[in-house]
């Protein structure tokens, strides 16, 4: 058999509930980001340029759109006769049928399809961050350190360490101690939730754990704090660099906007490092005689003859005269009429703004559309949902299909 | 009956100089992201035909570096898919191809192993989206031996019509004469040269034609035998421009910022597809300023580009002015330059300030890598 020097396992299973209306028909790693791209085209992409070309895509809910998407891995030239991208739901066997119990249990149910690539190491990775990462270097000093799993992690501000998983480490980047959101942090460095697992000690583990009733099952929160209790050697590797969860609302928006300011807080366009997505086969977009387009991007498949602003356009969006846009992300093949005005609003798929409605421009205390999940005065209108003609959606709005 | 039918495609050396130096005239970039040999590849690939063979000349390299595997037209198949087939050698008349006729016997091998019974063979280099499905229902309904697509030009120029093979039907749409390229043209039905008949007819033509020492498809085989075989008409309504010259090709590329001309060649029924490069989204600056364009992706726009066509990758600076024009892949325009009526082939640097002008029956076409 010949076997992989590492194989990827992408997690790719969660709901991502606090994305609301965006998720309710597709899971969090098949989002729309950046303009053309989905949320799991970026680990997908890191796969292929670290020279990882064997991956497990776990999915759960939702899974269709992420199946369809991914499909034979053929625009992250992951079509491979040995390895490429699988995509792997739960599954019935003899004796078992259950779905994915937490993080950990869906790669201990897979263990099968990893024993196929008789894998030196795992690559364990979540598909809800937007980030560029050579998984090869870290690959490397994972070998080189004779670790029995390593650890991406990076500096965050102390002020916010405690929302994160909190590596505490000695001089040489070994780990003595890990903390889940701790109230006073030793250490700023963050868990990316991102590791490398010596093969035998991650199957090792896995199937303890399973045997565990008490266990819930999660790498963060049984596997690791395990390996380190019985003093495994785990290091850490530093990653500094752009990385982000997308997994609220605002953090989406916000990613998206780091794509536009001067300089880009996350640059796109460096071509040693393309994020690889499908491509729908659109005409280059046309920009019409009453356009106006500024600090945004736009791509394939658009008519656009109205105002655009530090926005986000995906491909395939109609924009009509008069119209105005700004600081928004509108997702692909949304149609926005004549006249429309939209500040701070992420649109989704497909949706359509009759003429001359307003968007996230006014504020009211009476608002049928609130919604706890819009925070910071921003609005989502679900893809596919129809806003009508001189509508007023005010700030915090969530619009449902 | 789709899977019966195989294409032929023979690329296509009409001189553009200097743009066709480097590239096969179907390997051409037009409309942004596109070549001109997507549009019949993808016309057919919509059809579902599933064998296609793209016979080259000379200068193909830049049209297989393009076409490849075939994926982006799902062609890339266990049976049959794309095949390109470079020029054989041996079965050239005098040492050099003399016409489509020695292109085609140079491929016949191809052509007897496919086991499909109807043939579509396309010369040229036009642009269109058609409906491969109901030229060949249409031509086995009329039982015509070729049937031959065409466009009414009526009212278009005499040296307009001159460009083209003129063909006169009767009122059955039975062609009854061909003159290719006259110079007093008799009728403005235009040949779009696309053929349908079937594989055992084209055989028997290559092999009679190139027995005989004849060159030409049209005029030593069509033309000569017009009263013995059944040449029909199929008229096409659509859109159609043939790139066979520097001003058709510029006045092609500026129809695609009309609204109508997008929609019917783009048509979501039937997509054309390329090869995709991966490049992010086009990115415009504070002070960009654009205005009826069509711009691929991958561009950095931070100048003015008015009524003009951006491929892939192209970066307009600060205080640039680009109107009127064609700017092909990663080509860079420096702060404060001055363009009108120029078509840019790939990686043309203009440094800062300069000036460059066409005009519109006489663009200013500058060469591949030209630095200015």
């Amino acid at each position: 058999m010949v076997s992989k020097d590492c194989v990827a396992m992408i997690l790719a299973g969660g709901q991502g509930s606090r994305l609301g209306a965006l998720t309710k028909n597709v899971a969090k790693p098949a989002v729309p980001f950046g303009g053309k791209y989905r949320i799991i085209d970026f680990p997908l992409s890191n796969c292929v340029h670290s020279g990882i070309d064997t991956v497990g895509v776990l999915t759960q809910y939702q899974p269709l759109e992420l199946n369809r998407y991914i499909g034979n891995g053929n625009p992250w030239d992951l079509d491979r006769s040995h390895g490429g991208v699988y995509v792997l739901p739960p599954y019935q066997s003899a004796k078992t049928e259950e779905w994915y119990k937490g993080t950990a249990n869906a790669i201990y149910q897979n263990l099968s399809f990893l024993e196929g690539f008789n894998p030196e190491n795992v690559l364990i990775l979540s598909g809800d961050h937007i980030y560029k990462m050579h998984y090869g270097e870290m690959l490397k000093a994972h070998k080189e350190s004779g670790a029995a799993a390593t650890i991406a992690v990076m500096p965050v501000p102390w002020e916010e360490a405690s929302r994160f998983g909190i590596m505490n480490v000695d001089d040489n980047g070994v780990i003595t101690e890990f903390e889940e959101k701790p109230a006073n942090p030793k250490s700023n460095l963050a868990s990316m939730g991102i590791y490398i697992f010596r093969y035998d000690m991650l199957k090792k583990y896995l199937e303890d754990d399973e045997r565990n009733p008490e266990s819930a099952n999660d790498f963060g929160k049984n596997i690791i704090p395990t390996m380190l209790a019985d003093g495994e050697k785990m290091v850490t590797y530093r990653f500094e660099g752009y990385w982000k969860d997308v997994g609220t609302i605002h953090s989406l928006w916000e990613a998206n906007m780091d794509l536009i300011d001067d300089p880009p807080k996350f640059d796109l366009g460096d071509r040693r490092w393309s994020i690889y997505s499908r491509n729908m086969a659109l005409a280059p977009h046309y920009v019409g005689e009453h356009a106006k387009i500024t600090k945004s991007t736009v791509t394939e498949g658009c008519y656009i003859d109205g105002e655009i602003n530090h926005s986000v356009i995906f491909g395939g969006v109609e924009l009509g005269e008069g119209s105005v846009i700004t600081d928004s992300v509108v997702m692909p093949g949304a149609k926005i009429g004549r006249n429309v005005i939209i500040e701070r609003t992420v649109i989704g798929s497909e949706a359509v703004i009759g003429d001359g409605a307003k968007i996230g421009v006014d504020k009211s205390d009476d608002n049928k559309y609130a919604s706890k999940l819009c925070t910071n005065d921003l609005v989502l209108i679900e893809g596919g949902a129809n806003v009508s003609v001189g509508e007023n959606i005010y700030k915090g709005s969530m619009v449902e299909a | 009956m789709r899977r019966e039918t195989m294409g032929i495609i023979l690329t296509n050396n009409d001189r553009i100089p200097p743009i066709t130096d480097i590239r096969a005239n179907s390997a051409l970039p037009v409309a942004g992201r596109y070549r001109i040999i997507d549009f019949v590849l993808s016309n057919m690939a919509n059809a579902g035909i599933t064998n296609i063979g793209v016979a080259t000349e000379s200068n193909y390299s830049s049209l297989m570096d393009h076409i490849r595997s075939g994926s982006p037209w799902d062609l890339d198949r266990k049976n049959w898919g794309l095949n390109i087939l470079p020029p054989s050698l041996e079965k050239m008349t005098y040492g050099a191809i003399k016409g489509n006729i020695d292109m085609l016997a140079g491929i016949q091998d191809f052509i007897q192993r496919s086991p499909q019974t109807y043939v579509i063979l396309s010369l040229g280099n036009n642009i269109y989206n058609i409906d491969f499905d109901d030229v060949i229902e249409k031509h086995i309904e009329s039982q015509a031996d070729v049937t031959t697509i065409y466009t009414d030009m009526t009212g278009a120029d005499e040296r307009e019509l001159s460009r083209f093979t003129m063909l006169e039907l009767n009122d059955d749409k039975r062609v009854v004469d061909i003159e290719v390229q006259p110079y007093y043209p008799k009728t403005s039905t235009a040949g779009m040269d696309v053929y349908v008949m079937e594989k055992a007819l084209l055989e028997s033509i290559i092999d009679e034609c190139s027995a005989r020492g004849d060159s030409d498809f049209v005029k030593d085989a069509l033309v000569k035998k017009i009263d013995g075989l059944h040449i029909y008409g199929y008229e096409f309504k659509g859109y159609t421009e043939k790139l066979d010259s520097l001003k058709a090709y510029y006045r092609a590329n500026m129809d695609f910022l009309k609204k109508e001309v997008r929609d019917e060649l783009f048509n979501p029924a039937r997509p054309i597809y390329t090869k995709t490069k991966d490049q992010s989204p086009t990115k415009y600056g504070a002070e960009a300023d654009v205005k009826n364009s069509f711009v691929s992706d991958g561009c950095v726009i931070e100048g003015t580009v008015i009524n003009s066509v951006l491929s892939r990758g192209v970066k307009v600076m600060k205080g640039a002015v680009v109107k009127n024009s064609i700017i092909m892949q990663d080509s860079v325009i420096e702060e404060n330059v001055e363009l009108s009526h120029v078509v840019f082939d790939k990686e043309v640097c203009v440094t800062k300030g300069r000036k460059l002008i066409g005009q519109e029956s006489y663009p200013l076409c500058i060469a591949k890598g030209t630095q200015i």
